[in-house]
C-alpha cells in the first residue's frame, strides 16, 4: 500500500501529490443529463480527491459556440485560477483567427483545444493552419480528441500533423480511445516526440496506462479525466492502482502536465 | 467490505485481459480489497450457456469466495431446459443471481418467450443481472413491471443514460443499478440522493473493466460511510437472500 492507495481506502483525499487533471470542461451538455456540472461541483470532486488543478474547454465551447464558450472558459478561470487552467477551443468553423487574436495572450488559457470529431473537421484540414501556427510559435501545447477509426481524428492524422509540426506539443485526447487506438497512440508517440498520450476515455484501464509509460515513458503520457462528461475517480483510479512505479506516477499524475503548462513564463 | 456483483471467469476474444482463471481472478481480488464476488463465465456469454453455466460450477468448487452466476435462456428450444429444471438446478449448485444477454443471444428478454423463465427467478428469488445495453430502458421498465418480485441489477450505464435510468427507478422498486461503469459526473451521490443507497449494487465489471475505476468511484464518492457499506456490500446480501458470513 502507499500514499494514494491508502488514501482511498481510508476515504481521505490524498495530500501526497500535486495531482492536475489534463482533460476537463464544465457545464451543462445536451445530449445527457450531468448532475452538478458547474464550477462548484467540479472543485467538490477536485477536493474530495485531492485533485490540485483541472485544464477546462467549457461544454458550450467545445459543442455549439466557440466564442461564448471560450468566454464562459475564461469567467470559470478567472473565479479560481489557482484551481484551474483554460484550454481555448479552436472550432474551425468559427473564426480561429479571431479566437486565437483574442485569447491568446490571456494568461487564463494554457492550451487550445480541438475536437475535429464534433466539429465535422478532419485535425489535418488547412482551417487548423493558424492553430499550428500560434503553438509553434508560443509552445503553447493543443490538445486534440482522438478515436480510432474516426474520419476525423484517427492516430495517423496525428501522425500526419506531428510530422508537419515537430515543434509543436499535441496532447492525443483519449490515447485513441479504444484498445487498438491505445497500440496505434503509441506507435505514433513513438515516432514523433511532440506527441503526449492523455488517458481519459471509457475504455482505458490500468494496465493500458502502464503500458504506454513503458513504451513512451513517464514523460509523455499524462492524466485526464474528461469531467464532467465521465466521473473525475474513473480515470483517476485506474493510475493509482496502475502499478506503476511512484516516480513515472507521479509524473503520469501532475508533473508531466505541470511542465508543459509552463509555456508561458518561457515568452518574450 | 466490498462484494463484487459484477465479475467474470473465463477467456476474453476482444483485448487482453488475462486468462480469467480462479487464481488471477482472486490475486485481483485481494489487489483491490474485494472480499468476495459472484462469478458468471464468458463460456456461457460467448459460446453456450450450458457449457458455461457447468464448467463454471466446476471451475469454482470449494472456492468460498466465489459465488457463481449462472447464465439464462429462453426455454424456447430447450437449451438450459424448463424454467423449473433451469432453476431448481441453479438453487441446488448454490447458484445466488442469474445473468442475461438478450442482444447478444438472439431473443427478447421483455418477451413472452423469456416470461416463464424470469417468472420461476422471481418465485425462487433469484435475482437477475444485465447490462443496460443488452435490454434497453423501456424493455427494463416493462420486466420490472410485469415481474414485481424479481429483484433485477442493471450494469453497464456509462455516463450518458442518467435521464432514462431515473425515469425507470423512478416508477419502479425492484430496478437496481450495478456501479461497474456507472460513471456520470457526480451521478452515484445524485442517484443516492434520489433513491437511497438501497438501489446501487457494488460490481467491477472485471476483467473487461479495470476495478480500479468502481473502487475508487465509490470509496472516495461524498457518500457516508454507512451508505458505502450498503452498496459495497449489504445491498448485494439482501438481494442474494444470505446474512453477513462471517470473515
Amino acid at each position: 500500500m502507499n500514499a494514494l492507495t491508502s488514501a482511498v481506502w481510508k476515504r481521505e483525499p490524498q495530500s501526497a501529490l500535486r495531482i492536475v487533471d489534463a482533460h476537463a470542461h464544465a457545464g451543462p451538455y445536451s445530449l445527457f443529463f450531468i448532475p452538478d456540472a458547474g464550477r462548484g461541483g467540479l472543485m467538490r470532486v477536485m477536493d474530495r480527491c485531492g485533485v490540485s488543478h483541472a485544464v477546462i474547454s467549457s461544454h458550450l465551447a467545445i459543442q455549439l459556440d466557440a466564442a461564448e464558450g471560450n468566454a464562459q472558459t475564461a469567467e470559470i478561470v478567472g473565479q479560481a485560477p489557482d484551481r484551474f487552467t483554460g484550454y481555448l477551443t479552436v472550432n474551425p468553423w468559427q473564426d480561429p483567427v479571431g479566437e486565437l487574436d483574442k485569447w491568446g495572450n490571456d494568461p487564463r488559457f494554457g492550451g487550445v483545444k480541438l475536437h475535429p470529431d464534433l466539429h465535422d473537421y478532419p485535425l489535418t484540414g488547412r482551417r487548423y493552419a493558424p492553430v499550428w501556427e500560434f503553438a509553434q510559435r508560443t509552445g503553447c501545447p493543443v490538445l486534440t480528441h482522438t478515436y480510432d477509426g474516426s474520419p476525423y481524428n484517427d492516430l495517423p492524422m496525428v501522425d500526419e500533423v506531428a510530422a508537419r509540426h515537430p515543434g509543436v506539443v499535441i496532447l492525443a485526447g483519449h490515447a485513441g480511445a479504444t484498445p487498438l487506438g491505445f497500440d496505434a497512440a503509441i506507435e505514433v508517440a513513438q515516432r514523433r516526440p511532440g506527441v503526449v498520450l492523455e488517458v481519459c476515455g471509457s475504455f482505458n484501464t490500468g494496465a493500458d496506462i502502464a503500458t504506454m509509460v513503458r513504451e513512451v515513458g513517464a514523460d509523455r503520457v499524462v492524466y485526464g479525466s474528461d469531467f464532467p462528461f465521465i466521473d473525475l475517480r474513473m480515470s483517476l483510479g485506474r493510475v493509482i492502482f496502475s502499478g506503476l512505479p511512484e516516480e513515472d506516477r507521479a509524473a503520469v499524475l501532475g508533473g508531466t502536465m505541470t511542465r508543459l503548462l509552463q509555456w508561458r513564463s518561457g515568452l518574450g | 467490505m466490498l462484494i463484487d456483483a459484477d465479475a467474470m471467469l473465463g477467456r476474453y476474444p476482444r483485448r487482453d485481459v488475462g486468462e480469467g482463471t480462479v487464481t488471477e481472478t482472486l490475486a485481483r481480488m485481494d489487489r483491490f480489497g474485494i472480499a468476495e464476488a459472484v462469478v458468471s463465465h464468458t463460456l456461457s456469454w460467448l459460446h453456450d450457456p450450458h457449457t458455461g453455466n457447468l464448467r463454471l460450477l466446476d471451475l469454482i468448487e470449494g472456492e468460498p469466495r466465489l459465488r457463481p452466476c449462472w447464465v439464462l435462456l429462453p426455454d424456447t428450444c430447450g437449451e438450459t431446459g424448463t424454467p423449473a429444471e433451469f432453476v431448481s438446478a441453479a438453487k441446488a449448485a448454490g447458484v445466488g443471481a442469474v445473468r442475461a444477454y438478450p442482444a447478444d443471444h438472439g431473443y427478447d428478454l421483455a418477451g413472452r418467450d423469456a416470461a416463464s423463465m424470469l417468472h420461476a427467478l422471481a418465485e425462487a428469488e433469484l435475482p437477475l443481472l444485465f447490462d443496460a445495453p443488452q435490454v434497453g430502458w423501456p424493455a427494463i421498465e416493462s420486466i420490472a413491471r410485469t415481474h414485481p418480485e424479481l429483484s433485477v441489477v442493471v450494469g453497464g450505464l456509462g455516463y450518458r443514460t442518467l435521464r432514462q435510468a431515473a425515469g425507470v427507478l423512478s416508477r419502479t422498486a425492484n430496478v437496481h443499478l450495478g456501479l461497474a461503469n456507472l460513471s456520470s459526473h457526480c451521478g452515484l451521490e445524485w442517484l443516492v440522493e434520489r433513491y437511497g443507497p438501497h438501489r446501487v449494487v457494488f460490481g467491477t465489471g472485471a476483467p473487461v473493466r479495470d476495478p480500479a475505476e468502481s473502487v475508487t468511484r465509490l470509496l472516495w464518492s461524498e457518500l457516508d460511510d454507512q451508505a458505502v457499506a450498503a452498496i459495497g456490500a449489504g445491498n448485494l446480501r439482501s438481494l442474494l437472500r444470505e446474512e453477513a458470513r462471517v470473515a
